[in-house]
């Protein structure tokens, strides 16, 4: 949070610097300098009144404080980790029954295969024990089932895009096409920053050893929102955040009296014209020198207990890998930053899926389950929600050769599964099934349920990417109707003109 | 207020305003400078600018023109408001107070909008309905929708445009009760006026001779020279790259290289020759459908080509068809028409009278270019044109190619007469390529031998080689020889086209096609730049307002339409729009009286006395933070490191390493980041290359696009990273330490040499104030560095440039820490 004292201390630092026959601010340049509000920081030409600094929720009361989204890019494949489907064994290798894909376009990868060979997974799945029914695991996520309670596994969530570009920007934007604010850049503009002295939306790029597919700025960038709502890298390599240290040969008192002089310079601007822009900047040069501090702290592992190593892996001491990049969100969330998105690519696995998924989970089992244990033993897990999912989930159907002991799979956009946790959701459930094949999303007896993305009916036990939306924002406290910015014309929303919260899904 | 209220209770309310208007009419005849009344006003409520924005923003969601049900009362049009329904007429002009429209919007317990509307009426709206409907009801168009015309006093008939602009400004100014601005002193106007134009503080010598010149026309003299500087085509290029999301990638999946650098540089070449505008349009949409095209036509056509495009295994290509054909009519309603056509991709357009089917009428002018939906990763991703990589020698080119083809008609026509050839030679000749025909001609034992040809032959073939060596190719437009169908697509889904083929056809609201115009590409330009289209103008010369004044007349540049902002200066727009087409469509010489007009020429200080914190008044100058790419350019420049060269392949100036790398699929080309060295460092930022899905970082820090789609205002944003951004990046040391070296060597002492720092920056001397702070500074520099030489030498290691090993590296080190936070501070890095 903001503190008034230091922030008074720096403007008397400042008045002295600046002498008071020269310049003396005006009261209500001292407002703004005192006012720790995070419009401020806002641009002039916002064209909408949010953007303050809100801790209950902008429009009803917050379950969640702040959100950690650890995004699988590629889709996972639902087969292999949570959709358990015993009965595909009996159809292995036998073509996908006609009736099941029910007019499913198919990607242009396997639109020419001869066969749509029923492909069930390898791996064994085990049923855990939760607040409900209890929930099958596959062998690949040992450690996520062991938190088997805390999370509330959706296997219904759908979308309409098959190809990657297209999926990931569809569900970061709400739009296949270029263009639109990501989720995070709404959240920044919704709810504003709760330290001043980190980046109010981090997100993290996790190694992986099949970086395939591509990411792109846009899935956390702003769109036609003003670009301070953008997400901010926080990288293993160089420079956790861009351009944060002094150049070689600077110290930090060395910055200390540059940045003293240059807001005795911007001060004189200020008195010639003033634009209370240049007030603001005064005090966006002190949040860079502060930050300069903030994030080498946030970043320095060495007061972190053997112990905790012990719950993320030793991976944890790795900077950059996915167990890194989960303490790192669970420091983040620590330090009251409320947007945090890590992307974990390498889960398009259109042939050797087992040996890619084996590596791939391996990658982020663990961290998963520790950042939902280490939050709760910390009492963060009531007000942090955790989102885990990919864009789309893989086909039932083989992609390649199908032998028993490797398989390929394709792009599948009709259901795939993805678990929340925390913040507000119900622990330790599960919602929405698939048919036999996990391929359709169907009622609990079988028979395909067939949603459509319609924004007057919603279907229950299903979830749309738009749906999965509207409840993240529910849960931070915003109404997805009403969070809006209005660009040609139109008052733009993350859910478009459709999006349902599901409240099965909450507490 | 109550509905049953009578037309009689507004009377004298009107007559009193006719009797304002007319005092105020008549003080505007005193002087042609000075006119108080420029234009034509009303009494009567305006229903284009006061009544069609409540009813499109509170009312049209559901009465508007796509009402969905056949029985929902509509309020878009006249006919519709005063229909008999249930009993009721919405708008009844025979007896206004028994209108159902007023009934409901003042009913408490029926009232509409519904109470659980999103959006309420608030009070005023509801007085300005009232009167509306009291007065008879009756409907005009939207006001962008009417061809606009000059409406001035007659004493504004022939002065120069500029003292229309102040006219129009300052009878806005007087309603407000305060008069223009001072005008900002010499220096500051020179720098303001050489950022603007061409984006670059004004050349130490140009500016000194302007400050000298005591001639009354010597600001306007100081102008022109800015209006004939290269840099001035460079600046204002990059704000017509961003409207047509130019990028040096394709931008989506793979985002590989893309080639079509020849069309920034034709922006650029097209800005300082001052080509007319409406031909900068044609060129674009439809250079290839002209007689005889030019290279530059052609290179100019890479607008249509401007679309991200795919190529994603598993892409399906009838998807992508429509989805580039979508991107490609929403960039041409924002750039030309600015105005969102994206409602109507689904559905009938909720505010503006645009049909669903007329979205895809005027997509059907670009469904049948030729290349193919998938880019297929490639650079020259077809149909391309081979060109020389600099824009300068194409016309040189162009000659010898085409000396070429004449050599080569003559020479077939020599070949047909001559009698005595064989068969083989014949056959050879006619399958031959150009180059292999010039080597026939010049062949001494061929059938040319001996003949004068043979000379010019060689000549020729010498000459293209040259040329040659230095092709590039670059994506240009062209048509399909059969045109591709077009249909509806229901919701905008590409597999579900419904309905009957469809003809290219423009939007009805705005003046249809004549019957001699070609329903092509061509035929949608020149209906764009017709005198009869009523946006195209106002739409440009809105965005050059706004980039020498810092708003557009209209605040929202990408709206136009019923729910765009209503200009703050509507009569001023309009006659600029007509202007504009008067002066032949003449960019230089809108600009040179924009920045001549006293509007332009007031100090940028805020004013104590003026509430106006976003200038809607425009009663003082343009302020606010500079663009990426001008800030970058002002310290190259000012460190004399800016190398001028023009045009060519993006640079890669310094990255952070791995920026690419963490996104781009291991198959991508530009998944490697690889710096460039030398010179090509030191480029314009206009030639930074362009990676949509990652542009470079000092770029998006300072709210550039990603290009990925238009952009026609960006954000001015101000955070802690751009502090970190201005401080510590490698580039901005270089410039720093570049420029420390260069005052250290300029003058003998600390005093002349900030003010040769200040003069480079701000085109002025320090202040009192500022040479103190500076020296302390500097003071407090030298101390830490005295004791601490190799600090000193890391910092001025940074950067790839050699450090200048003939200045002490303390008080190289000490002034290039000062220079650092002089190049960051708001007296550079602002606009004022």
């Amino acid at each position: 949070m903001n503190d008034p004292i230091r922030e008074y201390d720096l403007l008397m630092t400042r008045r002295q610097l600046f002498g008071r026959s020269a310049l003396g601010l005006g009261t209500a340049a001292m407002a703004s300098l005192l006012g720790g509000n995070a419009a401020l920081g806002a641009p002039s030409d916002a064209a909408s009144g949010v953007g303050g600094i809100t801790t209950d929720g902008l429009h009803h009361p917050a379950k969640a404080k702040r959100v950690i989204y650890l995004f699988m890019s590629g889709g996972p494949s639902h087969h292999d980790l949570w959709d358990y489907k015993p009965k595909m064994r009996d159809m292995s290798g036998k073509d996908l029954p006609e009736h099941i894909r029910d007019g499913q376009r198919i990607t242009g990868m396997t639109a020419g295969q001869k066969t749509l060979p029923v492909c069930p997974s390898k791996y064994s799945f085990t049923k855990h024990e939760n607040n409900d029914q209890g929930v099958w695991v596959s062998e690949l996520l040992p450690h996520t089932a062991t938190v088997a309670k805390d999370l509330c596994v959706v296997h219904s969530t759908f979308t309409e895009a098959i190809n990657h570009d297209p999926a990931i920007t569809y569900i970061q934007t709400g739009s296949q096409i270029p263009g639109r604010p990501s989720l995070g850049a709404w959240l920044s503009y919704g709810l504003g920053s709760m330290n001043e002295n980190l980046p109010n939306y981090v997100v993290m790029h996790a190694k992986t050893n099949f970086a395939e597919q591509s990411l792109f700025s846009r899935l956390w960038g702003t769109g036609f929102l003003p670009s301070d709502y953008q997400g901010i890298l926080l990288r293993s390599l160089e420079d956790p955040v861009l351009y944060l240290s002094n150049p070689p040969g600077v110290s930090r008192e060395a910055r200390r009296s540059q940045l003293d002089a240059l807001a005795a310079l911007n001060a004189e601007q200020h008195e010639r014209f003033g634009d209370p822009e240049i007030l603001a900047r005064i005090k966006q040069h002190e949040m860079a020198y502060r930050m300069q501090a903030s994030v080498p702290e946030l970043m320095d592992l060495s007061q972190e207990s053997d112990e905790t190593f012990e719950l993320y892996g030793e991976d944890a001491r790795q900077p950059g890998t996915f167990a890194a990049c989960c303490l790192n969100a669970r420091r983040l969330a620590e330090r009251g930053v409320r947007n945090i998105q890590i992307f974990h690519r390498g889960w398009d696995a259109h042939g050797n899926l087992p040996k890619e998924h084996e590596s791939q989970c391996k990658d982020i089992d663990q961290g998963c389950a520790a950042l939902i244990k280490d939050l709760r033993r910390r009492g963060l897990l009531d007000e942090t929600l955790v989102v885990w999912g990919g864009e789309f989930g893989r086909t039932a159907y083989c992609q390649g050769t199908l032998t028993p002991e490797n398989y390929g799979r394709d792009h599948h956009p009709r259901c795939f599964t993805v678990w929340m946790a925390g913040g507000g959701v119900k622990p330790g459930i599960t919602y929405g099934q698939t048919d036999d094949y996990g391929y359709n999303i169907a009622d609990e007896h079988g028979e395909p349920l067939r949603p459509q993305p319609n924004k007057k009916d919603w279907t229950p036990g299903t979830m749309h990417i738009h749906d999965l939306n509207a409840t993240i924002l529910h849960l931070l406290g915003i109404d997805h109707k009403r969070l809006t910015y209005r660009y040609q014309g139109r008052d733009f929303r993350l859910t478009d003109v459709h999006g349902h919260v599901i409240h099965d899904l909450l507490v | 207020m109550h509905p049953t209220r009578t037309f009689c209770e507004f009377s004298p309310t009107a007559i009193l305003f006719i009797l304002l208007l007319s005092c105020t009419a008549s003080l505007g005849e005193e002087t042609t400078g000075d006119v108080s009344n420029p234009g034509v006003e009303s009494t009567a409520v305006d229903f284009a600018r006061e009544v069609l924005p409540i009813l499109s923003n509170k009312c049209f969601v559901c009465h508007g023109p796509d009402g969905e049900a056949s029985d929902t009362l509509r309020l878009d049009t006249f006919d519709a408001a005063t229909a008999e329904q249930d009993g009721h007429r919405a708008i009844d002009p025979s007896a206004p107070e028994k209108s159902e429209l007023l009934v409901r919007v003042h009913s408490a317990n029926d009232p509409m909008p519904p109470v659980d509307a999103e959006k309420q009426l608030t009070d005023a709206e509801r007085d300005v309905l009232t009167r509306w409907v009291m007065q008879g009801g009756e409907y005009a168009m939207h006001w962008a929708f009417v061809v606009p015309v000059k409406q001035t006093h007659e004493n504004l008939k022939d002065v120069h445009p500029r003292k229309v602009i102040d006219a129009f400004v300052g009878q806005q100014l007087r309603r407000a009760n305060v008069d223009f601005a001072k005008e900002a002193d010499r220096r500051t106007l020179a720098r303001r006026a050489a950022l603007v134009l061409t984006g670059l503080p004004p050349e130490l010598d140009q500016l000194e001779a302007f400050v000298a010149d005591d001639c009354d026309d010597a600001y306007e003299r100081f102008v022109d020279q800015l209006l004939a500087s290269p840099r001035f085509g460079e600046h204002q290029a990059r704000y017509w790259l961003d409207a047509v999301r130019y990028g040096d990638t394709h931008g989506l999946h793979l985002d590989n290289r893309r080639g079509i650098y020849p069309y920034r540089d034709w922006v650029v070449h097209a800005f300082n020759q001052n080509l007319p505008l409406d031909q900068f349009i044609t060129w674009q949409l439809a250079g290839d459908l002209l007689p005889d095209p030019t290279v530059e036509q052609l290179v100019a056509t890479g607008f249509v080509r401007m679309n991200p495009s795919t190529a994603e295994g598993g892409a399906i290509p009838a998807e992508f068809q429509a989805k580039n054909n979508f991107d490609r009519v929403e960039n041409f309603g924002t750039v030309f028409l600015g105005m969102s056509l994206t409602c109507a991709r689904c559905h009938t357009h909720k505010y503006d009278p645009v049909p669903q089917v007329e979205y895809y009428r005027l997509m059907a002018f670009f469904n049948s270019t030729a290349e193919s939906s998938l880019d297929g990763n490639k650079y020259d991703y077809a149909p391309v044109l081979t060109v020389p990589n600099h824009v300068d020698e194409w016309v040189a080119w162009s000659e010898v190619a085409a000396a070429r083809d004449d050599l080569l008609n003559k020479a077939g026509d020599l070949l047909e007469q001559k009698t005595d050839l064989d068969a083989e030679t014949r056959e050879s000749w006619s399958k031959a390529s150009h180059d292999e025909r010039l080597r026939m001609i010049a062949d001494e034992s061929g059938p040319f031998a001996g003949h004068e040809l043979q000379g010019l032959s060689a000549e020729l073939s010498d000459r293209l080689a040259e040329f040659e060596s230095g092709f590039t190719t670059t994506l240009v437009a062209a048509e399909l020889p059969e045109p591709r169908e077009t249909r509806m697509l229901e919701r905008g889904e590409y597999d579900l086209p419904v309905g009957e083929t469809l003809e290219p056809d423009v939007l009805a609201v705005l003046g249809g096609l004549s019957a001699e115009t070609p329903r092509n590409r061509l035929g949608l330009a020149q209906w764009l730049t017709s005198r009869s289209n009523p946006l195209v103008s106002r739409v440009l010369v809105n965005r050059i307002w706004q980039r020498t004044f810092g708003h557009g007349l209209v605040r929202t540049p990408e709206e136009f339409g019923l729910q765009g902002e209503q200009p703050t200066h509507p009569q001023l727009l309009d006659w600029l729009a007509v202007e504009l087409q008067d002066s032949g469509w003449d960019l230089k010489h809108m600009l040179r009286e924009m920045v001549l007009s006293r509007t332009f020429r007031q100090s940028s200080a805020w004013r104590d006395g003026v509430n106006d914190p976003d200038n809607r008044l425009f009663a003082r100058g343009p302020g606010h933070r500079l663009d990426a790419e001008v800030i970058r350019d002002i310290g190259l420049w000012s460190s004399g490191l800016l190398d001028p060269h023009m045009g060519g392949e993006g640079v890669k100036p310094y990255q952070p390493r791995g920026l690419w790398s963490a996104l781009m699929h291991p198959a991508s080309n530009t998944k490697q980041y690889v710096q460039d060295e030398g010179d090509r460092q030191y480029r314009r930022s206009l030639y930074v290359y362009w990676k949509r899905t990652s542009p470079h970082p000092m770029m998006t820090l300072f709210d550039a696009p990603s290009r990925e789609s238009s952009c026609v205002r960006r954000s001015r944003t101000n955070t802690p990273l751009q502090s970190l951004g201005l401080l510590n990046e490698n580039q901005r040391v270089e410039m720093a330490r570049s420029l420390a070296a260069r005052v250290l060597q300029a003058a003998e002492n600390d005093s002349e040499r900030l003010d040769q720092l200040y003069l480079l920056l701000t085109s002025r001397k320090p202040s009192d104030h500022e040479r103190s702070v500076c020296l302390q500074l500097l003071q407090a520099q030298r101390d830490r560095y005295a004791s601490a030489e190799e600090d000193a030498k890391a910092l001025l290691s940074m950067g790839e440039l050699p450090r200048d090993e003939s200045l002490s590296p303390e008080e190289y080190a000490a002034w290039t820490q000062l220079t650092t936070a002089v190049l960051a501070s708001d007296a550079v890095i602002l606009l004022y």
